[in-house]
């Protein structure tokens, strides 16, 4: 298994509309280094910039100022090896595809064979449970269900980088859990890096390494805390310890006392 | 099985009507009611649609008007998709094409028919043109509508899959946009079919579209009334088959609005 890569911003900066009285500052002057196997979580208030600052990490839309390196080379376009899971996991299937088409989608500009495309994408798919939806559209099942399908289409890349733009966030609590629970469970066998955008702060402590606190805009790391949690980490033990409440109780008073945004 | 036998009574009473106007008008003919050389029974007019059939009278006409409004409609529809595609993902090739589209569009095609004749004659040429020209603006304005209209989301799953601008556009863009271009693909259906027929009116030497000229010109007015079913139930022959090829295609659209 290849490890997971280590993505670095230097100073990154965005500016919409530059010079015109539209003009907003997103982010302010972002740096950071998620080490190579790490699980960072960004955590800030809703409309800070959390999105802008993923899709600037993936190289879906050009930074106004800085440098976005994956392992030391410099992202200008989406590079390979790197993943991003969607929000919106309904908008980011295919409709026209069955759910296996959908995770074969991921490698189909590889050199192999149908077949051994076809194996490989299973696999991936009894990885989150779905083997035995393979052939139905997604369209035909539920929310969760469709963000494993996205899930196992993101694994079946064999990415080094994964980022997550708030992927829980429009399930019910339960499916949120199972998520959770997948994603960790994953991420531990299969050894890729993860920066996770969120602004649930449960969620953050639970599944993170390290947790990077955005400002309002223009966004900047306010701080960045060490969980410190104990892995393999379980979804209802280990928010029971002492340690994820003391955090939960600080990130919680960080992000609640600042000036609510204009 | 009362549910399921009443819209079956539906379309009993729909086709009752146009049986109860050709008894009518066999009546009215058969009283000498209606000018006989003018309208003939409904009869005598099946009797002629047997003969055209039986003694293998209708393959050809039929084929010259299909295969000509085919071709037109094939190629002008591959290339207002090809088109369609580039202009709405390209801003610059939009602002290009879009006045001359918007010169040549809103011209009823029919008036074109003077000039193109001038210039390509009364040959087929003219009339793959003419009919091409019919069947290529509504397609190409419901392809520029429906690739304006995918979401961003899916374009931006295949570029982090790495994915380069033309794979996006025959793998994500085209198969997002099928809903609107079958739009296109059905209006121009139904215009290719008309401007073929006045084509062949105009300037014909086979096809559908002449006989009917022909007979009538000639006062064999009962042939002409066979024709002009035949036209019908070839207009709706083919709309037939273009729903059933809608319902296999884009399955997945109609029932996706379904789910919500």
């Amino acid at each position: 298994m290849q490890r997971g890569c280590e993505l670095t911003l230097n100073s990154v900066t965005k500016v919409y509309s530059p010079g015109t009285e539209a003009e907003v500052r997103a982010l302010g002057n972002i740096t950071l280094n998620v080490e190579p196997g790490e699980f960072l979580s960004v955590v800030g208030p809703s409309g800070c910039g959390k999105s802008t600052f993923l899709q600037i990490a993936a190289g879906l839309i050009g930074a106004s100022g800085g440098q976005v390196a994956l392992d030391g080379h410099k992202v200008n376009g989406p590079p390979e090896g790197l993943v991003y899971l969607f929000q919106q996991y309904t908008r980011s299937l295919m409709p026209w595809r069955t759910v296996l088409g959908n995770v074969e989608f991921a490698i189909e500009g590889h050199r192999m064979s149908r077949a051994e495309r076809r194996d490989r994408c299973m696999n991936f798919l009894a990885m989150v449970g779905l083997q035995d939806f393979a052939s139905r559209y997604p369209w035909q099942l539920s929310g969760g269900m469709q963000q494993r399908v996205a899930i196992a289409r993101a694994l079946a890349a064999e990415p080094r980088i994964l980022l997550l733009d708030e992927p829980f966030s429009s399930v019910d609590a339960l499916t949120r859990s199972d998520l959770h629970e997948l994603v960790l469970r994953l991420w531990e066998e299969r050894g890729f890096t993860a920066m996770l955008v969120t602004h649930d702060v449960d969620e953050a402590i639970l599944l993170s390494d390290r947790i990077a606190v955005l400002s309002h805009r223009p966004s900047q790391i306010v701080e960045t805390i060490p969980t410190e949690l104990p892995r393999p980490r379980d979804r209802i033990a280990t928010p029971e310890l002492p340690a994820f409440l003391e955090l939960r109780h600080y990130l919680l008073d960080q992000l609640t006392k600042r000036p609510a945004h204009a | 099985m009362l549910k399921r036998a009443a819209p079956l009574a539906g379309i009993g009473a729909g086709i009752a009507i146009p049986i109860a106007l050709l008894a009518a008008l066999e009546v009215a003919v058969g009283m000498g009611a209606v000018n006989r050389a003018l309208v003939p029974a409904p009869s005598a007019v099946w009797t002629e649609l047997v003969a055209i059939i039986s003694r293998g009278k209708l393959w050809a006409p039929l084929g010259d008007t299909l295969s000509l409004m085919f071709t037109a409609y094939i190629c002008a529809s591959v290339l207002a998709v090809i088109v369609g595609v580039i202009m709405g993902r390209s801003r610059a090739a939009y602002n290009l094409l879009e006045p001359l589209v918007e010169v040549i569009r809103p011209l009823p095609k029919p008036a074109l028919l003077p000039p193109l004749i001038l210039f390509l004659g009364i040959g087929n040429e003219m009339k793959l043109v003419i009919v091409g020209l019919a069947v290529f603006f509504p397609v190409l304005i419901n392809t520029i509508q429906g690739v304006r209209g995918v979401d961003p989301v899916l374009v931006d799953m295949a570029r982090t899959f790495g994915y380069g601008p033309g794979r996006i556009a025959t793998r994500i863009v085209l198969p997002a946009a099928l809903p609107f271009i079958f739009t296109g693909l059905r209006i121009s259906l139904g215009l290719g079919l008309i401007l073929v027929v006045v084509a062949e009116m105009l300037a014909g030497t086979g096809g559908i579209g002449y006989l009917i000229v022909d007979m009538q010109r000639s006062f064999r007015v009962t042939s002409m009334y066979a024709w002009l079913f035949i036209l019908a139930a070839l207009g709706f022959a083919l709309n037939f088959a273009f729903e059933w090829l809608e319902r296999r295609l884009l399955f997945w659209s109609r029932q996706q609005e379904k789910g919500g």
